[in-house]
């Protein structure tokens, strides 16, 4: 983190985390990473942990600088279960936000959540 | 400035944290069953709880609570993280837990404010 311009308290409006933008980047990886993919229960968490850093990646070099990053990936198998996933936050509305998305295959479901949260 | 900083260990404490969700998460579930009709309220409930506990520190951290229910039928499932934030400050602790007939996994992030 630069300690440039360490006055600012909210972010400017065009370096502000975008949702629309973060989806974007989300979705294109998990469907690049995962079209086709069956899951293996030996393979699944080494591809959940490259994805998450992928994922990560893409975000960073979009541009939201000052902010902290969280991606967090779900990767389960498809058996007619019920899953549930739900999230919370105490954060500054004003600054901080969140996107996500969910991909679904015959054999799998993957969910991304990115959280970014501004470094005062 | 000085009565600012007094709370702060300086890092996140994750046994702690640890703790708290695990009441939490027996607090709202704890014997029940898996029920398509009641997931909802269950993992609305594990998340608040575990917020408002967490806020009771009194620490100056930004909080993240993910909760993720899921039905036991012999499906798998992987959970991971990737964070871009400072290591000294930061952290976070995630909880597994299960019963009879459901698995819920509760993540945990602390941002540092300043």
């Amino acid at each position: 983190m630069e300690s440039s311009d360490t006055f600012l308290i909210r972010p400017h409006h065009q370096h502000k985390f975008k949702p629309a933008v973060v989806k974007e980047c989300i979705r294109e990886i998990v469907r690049e990473k995962l079209s086709g993919v069956q899951y293996d229960p030996e393979e699944v968490p080494q591809l959940s942990k490259t994805l998450a850093d992928s994922v990560k990646e893409k975000v960073k070099n979009a541009g939201f600088d000052r902010y902290k990053l969280v991606v967090q990936v779900v990767i389960g198998e498809q058996r007619g279960q019920g899953v549930k996933m739900s999230s919370r936050c105490l954060w500054d509305a004003d600054s901080d936000n969140y996107a996500e998305d969910v991909y679904l295959n015959d054999s799998l479901f993957c969910l991304v959540a990115v959280f970014g949260s501004y470094h005062y | 400035m000085e009565e600012f900083h007094n709370g702060n260990e300086g890092s996140f404490n994750s046994d702690e944290a640890d703790n708290i969700v695990k009441e939490c998460i027996e607090g709202v579930v704890g014997a029940d069953d898996y029920s398509q009709n009641l997931v909802n309220k269950w993992t609305a409930g594990i998340v608040e709880r575990c917020l408002t506990q967490l806020v009771k520190q009194g620490k100056s951290y930004k909080y993240i609570v993910t909760c993720a229910v899921m039905q036991k039928t012999g499906a798998g499932l992987h959970t991971a993280n990737s964070c871009f934030w400072d290591t000294a400050m930061d952290g976070s602790c995630t909880v597994r837990w299960e019963n009879r007939t459901m698995y819920c996994v509760v993540s945990v992030f602390a941002v540092a404010i300043a």
